[in-house]
């Protein structure tokens, strides 16, 4: 068993949010979720002097410049539509896991955007985990 | 039948499609940006993409935010550990490693916060849960095979 780096980096992603899913928890406790996602920002923004990358930023083109913060421009949207699906009478347990299976849209575009190709038995492996996210939420 | 169309009448149903998209579109920009740019400048981008969220909602409660400590503490702690958690995502893309695998490796994150709740805020164990774990080990298995 030989894990790549970029399953290392997932690991430590799959880590971190993991614990951010008891977090948001506690904190929908005391606040309400649209504060939530707002004290969430002010989380973000502290992390913000450690990766400021000066004017070289200017250096990277302009499209791959507006991918990144079209990125969270989306996430945060995404978020707040999960809010609102939640208030809106959608249970939590039916609302997590349909929501849980937004890597499918990547799936479907990969093929269509990027020139990459997945061997059968990983295919099977994404199925497991689309299965596992599904239950796990569930 | 009926479920189908109950789920269609229901605005959740759509809120929840609106979240699956932009999470979806999120993760391949995350993608197709990180080919260029490195995971820390990628992080501090995505943030100022967050910024306007939060300002609309602010402004939407007028300012108004409950003052408890406790709620504010753990949801700062969210935005510095999702921001942890969303560089290491873009070191995964940035590495050009397959977009399909890591995404759905990333996207295991649920089996943590089951473990953490059942440990940590003793909820009960659900029979389907470990289901789920199973199927979350075999896909990470296979990834790393």
């Amino acid at each position: 068993m030989h894990i790549p780096p970029w399953l290392w980096y997932s690991i430590l992603t799959v880590l971190a949010w993991g614990v951010v899913g008891i977090l948001q928890k506690l904190s929908t406790n005391y606040i309400s979720a649209e504060s939530s996602l707002i004290w969430l920002v002010v989380g973000f923004l502290l992390l913000e002097p450690f990766f400021y990358p000066g004017p070289a930023v200017l250096h990277y083109t302009k499209l791959n410049l507006t991918y990144a913060i079209v990125s969270g421009l989306l996430n945060a949207l995404g978020a707040w539509a999960l809010f609102a699906a939640l208030k809106g009478g959608g249970k939590a347990s039916i609302v997590a896991p349909l929501t849980a299976l937004y890597p499918v849209v990547v799936i479907v575009l990969v093929p269509l955007i990027l020139h990459e190709s997945v061997s059968r038995l990983q295919w099977a492996g994404v199925a497991c985990s689309l299965i596992a996210v599904v239950l796990l939420s569930a | 039948m009926s479920l189908l169309k109950q789920m269609r009448n229901a605005s959740w149903f759509w809120y929840s499609m609106i979240c699956v998209l932009c999470w979806g579109a999120w993760a391949l920009l995350s993608k197709l940006g990180s080919q260029e740019i490195p995971p820390d400048t990628m992080q501090f981008l995505f943030t100022i993409g967050t910024v306007p969220v939060g300002l609309v909602l602010l402004i939407a409660r007028r300012g108004k935010l409950e003052k408890s400590p406790r709620g504010i503490a753990y949801g700062i702690l969210n935005g510095v550990l999702s921001g942890i958690g969303g560089l290491a995502l873009f070191a995964a893309y940035h590495t050009n490693g397959n977009t399909t695998l890591i995404t759905a490796a990333a996207a295991l994150y649920p089996m943590i916060t089951v473990v953490l709740a059942i440990t940590i805020l003793r909820e009960r164990f659900r029979p389907i849960q470990a289901l789920g774990l199973f199927f979350a080990a075999i896909a990470i298995v296979i990834f790393s095979l």
